[in-house]
């Protein structure tokens, strides 16, 4: 199967132009820079008044009236060709991109069955493709020569064995085929027009006159020499973006694009066999409000996973919390750190009740809730190797699994096995405490050691309170409860 | 009469005043052989269980601990819902309480604590609940929790001040907790067994 897309360089500028009718009212060229500069493609605006992609420049500015001038980048294009193969890896798993011609090669052979049938299939891509806001032209045949025949001649045949591939190509006029020069203009001499007049000749003959490259397109053509395409090998993380039609001026509203890119990102690590366990939005918001950045947020899940309705309800919950600084007019999800796909399936709450959890694993209801109350909400306590209580813990937010953390240090120990801890508060002196130990710190620790000697004691409500009396300055302070 | 006897002993037949909890239900165990008897084992678990009283750190926590303890040995999680404190986990480790498996989570408002509950409770890889709510709460929210926690494994703990006795509340059981000499004192307002009826009053040690 052969895609091509030949608006790719305006399709590409539709996306990522918020400004629709800057692109269809004026007439618009898109010019290849050089020293002789051309028309690289042009709107429709600027098709009706005659211009044409090939034309030269000053041509084009001949006949225009002040046409809008925009480069063309190839390297942008390269990049679409990239993203809509990696896309398109779902419907196979040999694509094979070709930049210069905007054309992706698909071998479809053997996904005919699972997407019941060629025809079907060829649909799907072009709705996939549609949904992005591209408008391919698909050829369909059993060869990538006369595949991409087909697609440049806009020829919905779906010719299934070799005889119906020779009578739907018969009637191709020879000035389609990518010949050089020369062979056409040698051919026309001896009256040949179409394909079929060429398949009718004696194969030594032509070989003799025209040079063996004629008869390697041929059977290139007609599926009797292969032709080996290397196969995509997509980058290792995921980058979508999606203009939007409209703006969008509340969080609720992202939901169904988003669902869109979701959709699009799970198709794409399938097809990648990666998995993801966070991954960033950013929302562009319109032109006029370019002193706004990009607003950027962040998702992070305790497991990987690919499923879009289970990142979606993530997503909702998250969004919920955010408020849009101005309307938005597209989205972009990224993913700079692929997993390996992890051995079960990739459902949310697959443990069965009853089961203790895996050592390492997170519980999954994590990322909702950080995606809820925030990520400073979720609270998980490590030791930070400081004796002072106070510091002694360090707060880590991400949903990462720890190693298990180090046991208390023997000053901790003697410090007691109080439950709670609070910041140090001054007291006046208790009247019977029990001791518990000393805890002295080194004069290096930042110019604030500190000599402490710990209590318990019980106040007049009967709690038992985690005390401690600082040597230096007599003062009582009290660091917590006991339960 | 041997057909009643037969109907009595039917297990889809709820009696009111004497249904003692199954003896195979699952529990953490408490600790405290006097409390195991009379909650029926340990503490449930699938259970919302209401600890009322004040003020916070008079050992209601300690009071927990053999049950944190057991939880985490069988490689449960432990949440802490929006305490007054920071949890001292060097304190809590040689309690026998894994320090990896105890989760904070710091909310603003009740109703989300009530949330996070329901939630975490969804999730089947917590065993124990300890929420902490400070002020009055919606019966329908905590209607919510107690659904969630009767399809779940986990025995879910909220403590509430003591003035929240006056208001009746969907949780299966409600114990009021009140510091004594070396321990605390337990009185059941509302459960099901011989120590709702009784009206008796468990002192219980606390170390």
């Amino acid at each position: 199967m052969a895609v091509e897309l030949p608006h790719l360089a305006l399709e590409t500028l539709a996306r990522a132009e918020a400004d629709r009718s800057r692109l269809t009212e004026r007439p618009l060229l898109v010019v290849e820079a050089g020293a002789a500069p051309r028309v690289h493609a042009t709107n429709r605006a600027a098709r009706r008044a005659g211009a044409r992609p090939g034309m030269a420049l000053a041509d084009a500015l001949a006949i225009l009236d002040t046409p809008e001038l925009v480069e063309h980048d190839p390297q942008a294009q390269t990049a679409q060709i990239a993203m809509l193969a990696g896309v398109l890896l779902q419907f196979s798993d040999h694509v094979h991109p070709e930049p210069e011609a905007r054309r992706i090669l698909l071998e479809v052979g053997r996904s005919r069955r699972l997407f019941g049938g060629l025809a079907t299939l060829r649909e799907r891509v072009r709705e996939t493709l549609k949904g992005l806001g591209f408008h391919p032209r698909i050829g369909v045949a059993r060869s990538p020569a006369a595949a991409r025949l087909l697609a440049t001649l806009r020829n919905p045949a779906i010719p299934d064995d070799s005889e119906a591939l020779r009578r739907t190509l018969s009637p191709v006029p020879l000035e389609a085929l990518p010949l050089s020069a020369a062979t056409r203009e040698g051919l026309r001499a001896i009256g040949l027009r179409q394909l079929g007049d060429l398949l009718r000749l004696a194969r030594p003959e032509l070989a003799r006159r025209h040079g063996p490259e004629l008869l390697v397109l041929l059977d290139r053509l007609l599926g009797r020499r292969t032709e080996t395409l290397p196969r995509f090998d997509p980058p290792p993380e995921l980058d979508l973006s999606l203009r939007l039609e409209h703006e969008i001026h509340a969080t609720g509203a992202l939901a169904f694009p988003l669902k869109r890119l979701l959709r699009q990102a799970e198709a794409q690590l399938r097809g990648l066999n990666r998995s993801l366990q966070g991954m960033t939005l950013e929302l562009k918001h319109r032109e006029e409000h370019t002193r706004i950045t990009p607003t950027r947020i962040t998702l992070e899940r305790g497991h990987p996973g690919i499923r879009a309705e289970d990142w979606l309800p993530l997503w909702q919950t998250r969004l919920e919390r955010e408020a849009l600084p101005a309307p938005v007019i597209g989205l972009r999800l990224r993913a700079a750190r692929l997993l390996d796909p992890p051995a079960q399936g990739a459902s949310l709450l697959a443990e069965t009740p009853g089961h203790p959890p895996a050592d390492a694993q997170l519980p999954a209801v994590l990322a909702r809730l950080s995606a809820r109350l925030g990520e400073q909400a979720i609270v998980r306590l490590t030791a930070s190797g400081i004796p002072r209580p106070e510091a002694a813990q360090d707060a880590r937010h991400d949903l990462d699994a720890a190693a298990s953390p180090p046991p208390p240090t023997p000053a901790q120990m003697i410090c007691g096995t109080a439950l709670w801890l609070e910041d140090p508060q001054p007291i006046p002196p208790p009247l019977h405490t029990h001791g518990l130990g000393r805890l002295e710190d080194g004069w290096w620790d930042r110019g604030q050691d500190v000599r402490r000697d710990y209590a318990v004691t019980r106040d007049r409500q009967g709690r038992r309170l985690w005390l401690y009396r600082c040597l230096r300055s007599g003062q009582w302070f009290r660091q917590g409860y006991w339960g | 009469m041997p057909g009643i006897d037969a109907l009595l002993d039917h297990p889809a037949l709820w009696r009111g005043r004497s249904a003692a909890p199954a003896a195979n239900a699952p529990v953490w165990p408490s600790g405290h052989p006097a409390l195991d008897r009379a909650l029926g084992g340990g503490w449930p678990r699938g259970q919302l269980i209401e600890l009322l009283g004040a003020p916070f750190g008079c050992g209601e926590t300690r009071l927990l601990v053999p049950m944190l303890a057991s939880c985490g040995r069988e490689g449960y999680w432990i949440a802490l819902l929006a305490p007054p404190a920071t949890p001292w986990l060097p304190g809590w480790q040689p309690l026998g309480i894994p320090q990896e498996r105890v989760l904070l989570i710091r909310t603003e408002h009740a109703r989300d604590t009530l949330w996070a509950g329901e939630q975490c409770l969804r999730d089947p890889a917590f065993g124990v609940l300890l929420a902490w709510l400070g002020g009055p709460v919606e019966t329908a929210l905590l209607r919510r929790l107690r659904l969630a926690a009767a399809e779940s494994q986990a025995c879910a703990i909220l403590y509430r001040p003591p003035r929240a006795a006056e208001q009746p509340s969907p949780a299966h059981q409600r114990l009021r907790w009140q510091p004594a000499t070396d321990g605390l004192e337990l009185h059941c307002l509302k459960g099901i067994g011989d120590w709702a009826r009784s009206d008796q009053t468990l002192h219980i040690p606390v170390p």
